[in-house]
């Protein structure tokens, strides 16, 4: 649906994309990670046709994007960084405006507006005016936008910034729903919202696509692999260490008399664990397999600044 | 072709070009555009398009190749109509500027570039000088605009695209019309620059493109048969102290029959053609007084106009013709047959002929006894028809006037009217009064009838409802939304 | 077309919602009332010309501040990218931005065509004279207009194109004025630049194809130097 080939977008002799080339599957939901800066809001706005790139070739939805940049934007629905609101215009005619924008007229504009105003939660809302909405319902207005025309792609820059944890759910089960039946490219800096959302994700940094794959696939890039969590009274770090399963040996903390450490090992060295503090008579609290964290997959990726 | 090349040539230092050809083509186009102009002049007067006689004369000037300048002066300010007069001579240079090559026109603020009127000798307001050449004619007011009506009635029309129209006709043609004025008689001097002289007269002629030179009959006798020249316009008499032989007024008379002009300028005292006589004016003994309006004594009443082309202007501007020690004029009675005349200057109701008595002794005052009782004609305009057995057709004219000092150096200049009383009695003599013809139609300037009261009422009308209901439209619109 | 009208609908909506357009109106009625009173009893005269004369200069400064908005705010509000990923041409974007700032230029005249009835109702003003002037208003109006849009593209902040928009006219204007200081050639080629000499023929009752071209072409070239810069901007 979504195909990026060897985009490159230079500003002058600055070079923001280099190179970076992808696909996205119908119905898929993607995330787009990378720190600030890191080319993200670049690639969106390629894709929507609202910057040309300087090489390479998009395709969204089966056309070019510098060749048929209509019929790309006709099937994008478009959520910039901060949502493109008139503050003096009321929610209503700002989503009437929309839907004539893109072609509704006379009752399918009405109906349009009725519908998409249901869905992103702000029924009964149109006589409110933009410029006195709080953060969250801007956000919104702005998701009613891009969803308007019911488009297949979404190109949804930031869509939860700044919002509450309720706002934030509420948004993300929109998002989720339009799993299948909308390829979502999403892009964002909170890991937990790709988790949330995205099966798949894409990490660009400093211009360039560094990763992309399912999370599982990117947490198995954190450098040190799974490990297990220790936590216990009456044993200490070299009598952990000199089990044979176990690699390395790190304490992470202490409560009271508890200790914990973390474990990095091969082969499973819970029972191991265990029957060390049988022998010694320790007291053990917690013995749990841990998978890496996207984070630290992430922070691996592109690097510790 | 490499897609990333094109991209390239759509953009980048490429469209910068594209931009850059666009504009310059559009600069060429208007170049096109302006050489081939189609003008559609929607005012109701059509005045705003020069009149085809003018372009035509425009377009003469520009094949001669010979540099026309005109310099127009603003109006006084303040004074009524100056806006309508400055706007009018600007539209029409600028026209003029517009439609020919040659033609530079300048408009000068009478007031802040007083070097360059003291450069031309202009010394009036609204004055527009063409200059061609070493040649020039000077417009003034009373060539430029036309009043007609009273009070509220009253119209300004602006004649000045047939005013410098003609302006041009003159200084391209050659002729000039000749005006002798006989001398020999003891006349007042054409040359002379004292206040008895004739110079300013001279001067002021010069400029309607009418040389004034001398006719002297005694010098021609002894040489050919004395004649009146065949390029007489105009035959001036100004003030003779002796008798003219019967001789020289019988040419005089002779010359009138073939349809010439005749200005006799006489004074209390001095000799009185008889032609006069042959022509039903008589000039009886003693000098015009008034009581009523004088200026500042009282042989030298204010005269009033009576209605006649020479004097329409003047009376119109209110321009005051000074006389000094006037000798009354009057048509004969019973009036001769076939010789219109009209009286020209009179004094008020309270005006008379003195004839000495309280007089010599300084005091003013009507004596019934003696004096002829007013008002008093001072000048007398007269057209002679074939009836009068004078002439054998229509087309003779004769001015008589009864003060020569009111066209001599003196008063010329002194009074505000009487450059223009000449000007205009030798322009209805030589049959130009035409001058003002029109050139296509005049511009009127359309006042409005606005009393002190509908005044306040506009200001009202314009400086508070209307922009007072915008504010509270928008207050209404504002208050509505706050609403919601 | 329709997204032209959908625009110009928006772009209406906005300024007549906002106390903008409200302001301006009054105080454009106001100082136009002001010019008119003065040009009635200075002429005594049923002519607008004083007014409308003096219009055409308020118009310089007016204009750029109707039209500053336009593109700056835009950009500042992010809502550009909206326009521009939405399926409309970018001409029909700043088409409708420019037909909507002219008619609000034309309610404006509107409201002064008070004037021209005082005038009919003690006076006899000349129709066509009265006529053409106002088409020398609009002329004006929808050059300044496209000239405002052009500065409001330049930049995003208002103010900055408010002021620019003024001096890129300034010298339109300034050139009639300048006129007699500069030499003799450079006069005469810079003469057709001028506002005010395109403008006289109109206010004089004449209707000339330079000056009605003149100002199509002012129109043209800012709406077309307008679509540039925003399109350059994407590609810069």
């Amino acid at each position: 649906m979504i195909e990026a080939i060897a985009l490159t977008k230079s500003y002058g002799p600055r070079l923001a994309l280099n190179n970076v080339s992808f696909t996205i599957e119908r119905g898929e939901i993607v995330g787009f990670l990378g720190p600030n800066g890191a080319g993200k809001t670049t690639t969106m706005r390629i894709l929507t046709g609202f910057l040309p790139a300087t090489g390479g070739d998009a395709r969204v939805a089966g056309f070019d994007v510098f060749e048929s940049p209509m019929e790309v934007k006709r099937r994008v629905g478009y959520l910039p960084e901060s949502p493109p609101l008139y503050p003096e215009l009321s929610v209503g005619d700002y989503l009437g405006f929309i839907a004539e924008l893109r072609g509704f007229t006379g009752r399918a504009r009405h109906q349009r507006t009725g519908s998409v105003m249901e869905r992103v939660g702000l029924s009964g809302w149109e006589r409110r005016i933009l410029g006195s909405l709080s953060k969250g319902y801007r956000q919104r207005v702005g998701l009613a936008q891009a969803l308007l025309h019911d488009p297949p792609v979404l190109i949804l820059d930031e869509p939860t910034s700044g919002l509450d944890p309720a706002q934030l759910v509420g948004i993300r089960d929109l998002v989720k729903s339009l799993a299948g039946t909308h390829t979502v490219i999403l892009s964002t800096h909170i890991l937990s919202e790709v988790e949330a959302l995205c099966p798949r994700a894409l990490v660009i940094t400093k211009g360039q696509l560094v990763a992309q794959g399912s999370l599982d696939e990117l947490r198995a890039m954190a450098p040190r692999g799974d490990w297990y969590l220790v936590e216990v009274d009456g044993l200490d770090g070299p009598r952990l260490g000199a089990l044979p399963q176990v690699d390395l040996v790190e304490p992470l903390g202490a409560d009271g008399a508890w200790r914990t450490f973390r474990l990095n090992a091969r082969v499973d060295p819970r029972p191991a664990v265990a029957e060390l503090a049988r022998e010694a008579g320790a007291r053990v609290r917690t013995l749990e397999h841990r998978l890496p964290t996207l984070e630290e997959a992430f922070v691996s990726i592109v690097g510790r600044e | 072709m490499n897609r990333n090349l094109q991209r390239r040539l759509a953009v980048g230092s490429n469209a910068t070009a594209v931009t850059v050809l666009v504009v310059a083509a559009v600069v060429v186009v208007y170049l096109l555009v302006d050489r081939f102009r189609i003008r559609l002049d929607l005012s109701a007067d059509q005045g705003s398009v020069l009149a085809a006689d003018t372009v035509n004369k425009l377009g003469l000037l520009d094949r001669d190749g010979q540099p026309v300048t005109v310099t127009a002066f603003s109006a006084q300010r303040g004074k009524k109509e100056s806006y309508f007069k400055d706007r009018q001579l600007q539209d029409l240079l600028e026209e003029m500027d517009y439609n020919s090559a040659i033609v530079e026109t300048r408009f000068i603020d009478f007031d802040k570039e007083r070097l360059t009127a003291e450069k031309l000798g202009v010394t009036d307001y609204g004055t527009v000088v063409v200059q061609r050449g070493d040649r020039r004619v000077d417009l003034q007011d009373r060539d430029l605009f036309r009043r007609s009506g009273k009070g509220d009635d009253r119209k300004i029309e602006f004649l000045g695209e047939a005013g410098i129209n003609r302006a041009f006709s003159q200084l391209m043609s050659d002729s000039r019309r000749v005006v002798y004025a006989l001398v020999g008689h003891g006349e007042l001097d054409v040359e002379g620059h004292d206040p008895n002289g004739l110079s300013e007269l001279a001067a002021a002629l010069d400029q309607e493109n009418y040389d004034l030179k001398k006719l002297d009959f005694v010098r021609d006798r002894d040489q050919v048969a004395p004649r009146v020249p065949d390029d007489a316009a105009a035959i001036l008499i100004a003030r003779p102290r002796v008798a003219i032989p019967a001789l020289e007024e019988d040419l005089i008379l002779g010359y009138l029959a073939t349809g010439g002009s005749v200005l006799v300028a006489v004074e209390p005292g001095s000799y009185v053609p008889s032609l006069l006589g042959r022509l039903g004016v008589v000039v009886p003994d003693g000098i015009v007084l008034d009581k009523l309006l004088v200026f500042p004594y009282p042989d030298r009443p204010v005269p009033r106009y009576k209605s006649h082309p020479i004097t329409k202007d003047l009376s119109d501007e209110m321009l005051v013709t000074v006389v000094s020690r006037a000798a009354p004029v009057q048509a004969s009675v019973p009036p001769k047959e076939g010789v219109r005349a009209s009286t020209l200057l009179e004094t008020s109701r309270d005006g008379w002929i003195d004839r000495g008595g309280a007089l010599d002794s300084g005091a003013a005052r009507f004596e019934a006894d003696i004096d002829g009782a007013g008002p008093a004609a001072m000048a007398l305009a007269l057209e002679l028809g074939p009836e009068s057995g004078l002439v054998k057709r229509g087309g003779a004219r004769v001015v008589v006037l009864g003060d020569a000092d009111a066209i001599a150096n003196g008063l010329l200049a002194e009074g505000p009217g009487n450059a223009s009383f000449a000007i205009n009695t030798f322009r209805w003599l030589l049959g130009d009064e035409g001058r003002l013809s029109v050139v296509g139609r005049p511009s009127m300037v359309r006042r409005l009838a606005l009393s002190a009261e509908d005044l306040g009422k506009v200001r009202w009308l314009v400086l508070s409802i209307g922009p007072l209901l915008a504010v509270l439209l928008g207050a209404g619109v504002w208050s509505s939304r706050r609403g919601q | 077309m329709r997204a032209i009208w959908t625009l110009w609908k928006k772009e209406m909506r906005i300024y007549f919602v906002s106390p903008l357009a409200y302001v301006f109106l009054s105080a454009f009625l106001f100082l136009a009332g002001l010019f008119f009173y003065l040009g009635v009893t200075l002429t005594g005269e049923a002519s607008l010309r004083v007014l409308l004369g003096n219009l055409a200069i308020t118009q310089l400064f007016v204009l750029p501040m109707l039209t500053m908005r336009h593109f700056a705010e835009e950009r500042r509000l992010g809502t550009l990218e909206l326009l521009m990923t939405a399926p409309v041409s970018l001409g029909a974007i700043v088409l409708g931005k420019w037909l909507a700032s002219l008619t609000l230029c034309l309610l404006m005249f509107l409201g002064t065509l008070v004037f021209p009835a005082v005038l009919a109702y003690y006076g006899d003003p000349d129709w066509g004279v009265v006529f053409t002037s106002y088409l020398g208003l609009v002329g004006v109006a929808a050059a300044f207009c496209a000239a405002g849009l052009f500065a409001s593209s330049l930049t995003d902040d208002q103010v900055a194109a408010g002021l620019v928009g003024i001096v890129l006219l300034l010298p339109f204007w300034l050139v009639g004025r300048a006129e007699a200081l500069l030499p003799e050639e450079w006069a005469d080629t810079v003469r057709p630049l001028s506002v005010l000499v395109h403008l006289d023929s109109f206010n004089r009752g004449v209707l000339d194809s330079a000056d009605i071209f003149y100002f199509v072409a002012f129109t043209a070239v800012f709406l077309f130097l307008t679509f540039r810069s925003l399109e350059s901007r994407r590609w810069r």
